[in-house]
């Protein structure tokens, strides 16, 4: 029978076709190739929830598609191309196709009704944009999953860089594409140790590498660990493929590119920060979380960096001016507490954050693009007011998903972030203090999240109007509407999946359905059971007793504290600039930590000395000897030449000495002269 | 007139040490081998016979040898060849046509070996007069 | 019998005498002679094995090293012929490029 799996590779190979469409044909396209991309995109997304639909029932799929390096003989690894649908990939499917439809949609509005030139390369790499990420979500190998990882990034540079010709974009998208490489070399080290070690990099099925890796701890299967024990060298491995996780969904100290990354144009910030580039990373962790949970110190550090990156990014969001650069923070806020929620052992709360953070980011970053058009491109702020009149859809559809963000009942990022502390909680009680500091941090979090989300709201459409721009502003049309109605309602109502907090009050209803969603399927390796078992045999996490009801009125009475602090601060007809009372705090947070200086003194102090050292060594010891071997054999040359003389004579010389010394050699070797 | 033949010495006798050297090597290399002594022939052997029947491969010689047919017909070939060679070299082509193969008598050389002498300082005039009123 | 040693050392000397007639000479007839010199000495040892092994191969090889003299003379004297058209002389320091 012909169901959905088969038509499963349509998903990815969909946006590909609108990409080369735009690429080839779009100049002759109505819209610049817009209608192609928006008919990939729905089409993925109906495909995404027919294999929703089928892997809801039970199913799922795991299947090499195509070899492209068969290994011969033993001890060789074969590359191939496969999918791999699980429950997992099916929910991150319909995120990703859903989030790159509405991004479609609004870029009619935010890019054609603005007469953009390039109209064509912009759809192409959307379309890029979107097959890579949907084939990097059902890769069912490392490698695989490697490589799309890779286009992704090359996109985001390409998208970033839209506005070649202006300064910013391109240097922002030359960041972007540097920052999130550094990271992928540790990813690719980590790939190339991974077949070294287990040889293979399939996700799931008999012989995964998580699979193996279990064996191997438990004394079942031998693998090659170049020394180490099985532990530690697993951790590394985690560890260096963290290091690719890290670039790309912009954990400390690799998130400097995100907030440059703002130099593009906002419906790619959408997609990239919402759905797709960003989600990558931890996506990629949770696809493989059967690894990581072998290895408490990897799972330490990923919560430990994300507790820290939710914080720290949080605090940065608070004194910025543009619209854009307290999302871009927010971005690492949340991506900073989805880390934490892995690293804690809590993979469905994680999962569950990664859901709602992808509705409501798009929301608010599509949003911000409606305030965008309307302000006829200014991002300041500090120049808008008032908006909430002039433009209601808007201002309804942003609040609500300012609301998910900040994390007020009963919108859904209150219901994720609350599950991702929740965890952190009851883990660390439990004897983890490094996770009760991830707590912590996060807990902090949560009030600079409800803080500098009000005070964006508050500055941007209430109060009066502080320039003429706002008090006038430009109109925007359904295609900016319509996505933002529909994310809107998603933001407010998904949390519905996971009620977790209410499920414990209440005794059982509403069910957790992404709990249920989760744990079970027909690829058991790959459910949140396993993991559980997996977290509590080999990272040793057990639970302490707390209500979660308990931990979710802590969070909640943060966040409300701080949108009551932006509220005094920033809801009134004429706010002030309250940055300046900040004092020191201030500069140091609106020049994010120094984070953007210290890298560049990194890279002069120490990379370019270095790399100085690597290039006179290339171009004294590598090229000098390329060099000194052609000037010796020029000047040898030059030299021998001269017995060339072209009289016969001569040569019967050289033959004769040649003759002689040969007969004198010989005589000396056989004993001839003794 | 003509003029005595002489030694010509124009060439260094330098490179000739390399020949010495050559044969001084070898020889030391003889003379430090030990050869035992030869077998000869037997007194009656047809040794010239032998050699025509070996040259046309027929066993009919007295001397034991080799035969050596093939190598007379290429040898025979290369002859040929040398022959057609020497003289594919020696004709002289003038605007495509082959003309004689005879020289000149010399008269050339003589010629620019009195030029050359006539332009130089250093030899006697007398014998650039002498050449001249011999030529006419 | 005479040893074949004192064969050697004749052929060892007149090879080098025709060796040393090609190194310090420039005449090309001159050449033609001193190889002349060097191939008889070839034979001479032909010969003198010939007789040290009691067999005629050696001295039926002296024949078609003979024969084979006498070619090497046909071609040489024609490129002998071609060097004096080129260079109006016979000298073979002259010829010192592949072409003129």
């Amino acid at each position: 029978m012909v169901g959905a799996f088969d038509y499963a590779p349509a998903i990815v190979l969909l946006p590909f076709l609108s990409f080369v469409l735009s690429l080839t044909a779009g100049k002759y396209l109505p819209k610049g190739g817009a209608f192609g991309g928006i008919a990939a995109t729905a089409g993925s997304l109906i495909l995404s929830a027919w294999v929703f639909l089928t892997v809801s029932a039970g199913n799922a799929y795991n299947e090499t598609l195509y070899t492209w390096a068969a290994g011969v003989g033993e001890g060789t690894t074969t590359l191939t191309f496969g999918l791999l649908l699980d429950p997992l990939a099916a929910m991150m499917l319909l995120i990703v196709s859903l989030v790159a439809l509405l991004v479609h949609v609004f870029s009619l509005g935010y890019m054609n009704d603005e007469g953009e030139t390039g109209l064509p390369r912009y759809y192409a790499g959307l379309g890029l944009f979107t097959a890579s990420m949907l084939g990097f979500v059902v890769a069912d190998n490392l490698l695989m999953a490697f490589m799309f990882f890779e286009l992704v990034g090359l996109c985001s540079y390409l998208l970033i860089g839209f506005w070649f010709r202006e300064e910013g974009p391109p240097s922002a998208a030359k960041k972007a594409f540097l920052v999130t490489r550094f990271g992928d070399y540790f990813f690719l080290v980590g790939v190339v140790g991974v077949f070294a070690t287990f040889g293979t990099a399939k996700f799931a099925g008999e012989a995964a590498f998580p699979v193996i890796a279990e064996e191997a701890l438990a004394g079942g299967a031998e693998v090659t660990t170049f020394g180490f024990a099985p532990e530690t060298w697993f951790t590394i491995l985690g560890l260096l493929i963290l290091g690719g996780v890290i670039g790309k969904s912009a954990q400390f100290p690799l998130h400097t590119w995100l907030p440059d990354a703002m130099e593009g144009p906002t419906p790619v910030s959408a997609l990239i920060h919402a759905a797709t580039m960003v989600a990558a990373g931890v996506y990629l962790v949770a696809r493989m979380y059967g690894f990581y949970a072998l290895s408490p110190t990897a799972l330490g550090i990923v919560a430990l960096v994300g507790g820290f990156t939710a914080l720290f990014a949080a605090t940065m969001g608070v004194v910025k001016r543009d619209i854009k650069q307290v999302l871009a923070y927010s971005t690492i806020s949340q991506y900073g507490y989805m880390m934490l929620g892995l690293g804690a052992g809590g993979y469905v709360a994680a999962t569950f954050h990664l859901l709602t953070h992808a509705f409501f980011k798009a929301l608010l970053f599509l949003g911000a693009g409606a305030v965008i058009i309307a302000m006829h491109h200014d991002e300041d702020m500090w120049n808008m007011g008032g908006l909430k009149n002039r433009m209601p859809v808007t201002y309804y559809t942003f609040l609500s998903g300012s609301l998910a963000l900040a994390g007020i009942v009963p919108f859904a990022g209150f219901w994720s972030k609350d599950e991702v502390l929740y965890e952190a909680l009851i883990h660390g009680l439990a004897g983890s203090p490094l996770l009760l500091a991830g707590y912590a941090m996060g807990l902090v979090a949560v009030f600079f999240t409800g803080f500098y989300t009000f005070r964006m709201v508050f500055l941007t459409f209430h109060g009066e109007p502080r320039t003429e721009t706002a008090r006038n502003p430009h109109g925007v049309r359904w295609n900016v509407k319509g996505p933002l109605v529909v994310l809107g309602v998603l933001a407010a109502t998904v949390g519905v999946v996971n009620m977790v907090p209410l499920h414990d009050l209440t005794g059982g209803f509403p069910p957790e359905y992404l709990h249920d969603w989760l744990a079970h399927g027909e690829l058991s390796a790959l459910t949140s059971e396993h993991y559980g078992e997996l977290l509590h045999d080999y990272a040793g996490y057990t639970s302490a007793d707390v209500a979660s009801y308990v931990a979710g009125a802590v969070s909640l009475a943060l966040a409300l504290a701080g949108v009551l602090t932006a509220h005094v601060l920033y809801n009134v007809a004429d706010p002030d600039e309250h940055t300046a009372k900040l004092g020191a705090v201030k500069t140091l947070w609106y020049n994010n930590y120094y984070q953007d200086e210290y890298q560049i003194w990194i890279a002069e102090s120490f990379v370019l000395p270095l790399a100085r050292l690597a290039d006179k060594f290339d171009q004294g010891i590598v090229d000098g000897v390329v060099n000194g071997v052609s000037s010796v054999s020029l000047f040898a040359g030059n030299r021998i030449r001269r017995i060339q003389t072209g009289v016969v004579s001569n040569y019967a010389v050289l033959l004769t000495l040649g003759l002689t010394a040969l007969l004198v050699v010989f005589g000396v070797l056989g004993g001839w002269f003794v | 007139m003509t003029t005595r033949p002489e030694l010509n010495t124009t060439g260094s006798l330098l490179p000739g040490l390399a020949a010495v050297a050559l044969f001084v090597v070898m020889a030391v290399a003889i003379l430090r081998a030990s050869f035992g002594d030869p077998q000869g022939f037997a007194a009656d052997a047809g040794i010239t016979a032998s050699i025509g029947y070996a040259m046309f491969d027929l066993e009919m010689g007295s001397v034991p040898g080799e035969s050596f047919l093939a190598a007379l017909i290429v040898v025979a070939v290369a002859l040929d060849a040398a022959l057609d060679g020497s003289l594919l070299l020696a004709k002289r082509e003038e605007d495509g046509s082959p003309v004689a193969l005879l020289a000149d008598g010399g008269r050339r050389v003589r010629d620019r070996l009195r030029d050359g002498e006539a332009s130089s300082d250093t030899e006697g005039g007398a014998d650039a007069d002498a050449d001249s009123g011999g030529d006419a | 019998m005479v040893p074949v040693e004192w064969y050697l050392l004749l052929a060892a000397a007149v090879f080098c005498i025709g060796l040393f007639g090609i190194l310090t000479r420039s005449n090309a007839l001159l050449f033609l002679m001193s190889v002349e010199l060097m191939l008889n000495a070839a034979n001479i040892n032909l010969v003198a094995f010939s007789a040290y092994w009691g067999n005629v191969t050696g001295q039926t090889f002296g024949l078609f090293t003979m024969a084979l003299a006498a070619a090497e003379v046909a071609v040489g004297i024609g490129i002998i012929l071609v060097l004096y058209r080129n260079f109006d002389d016979v000298d073979v320091t002259l010829a010192k490029g592949m072409r003129r």
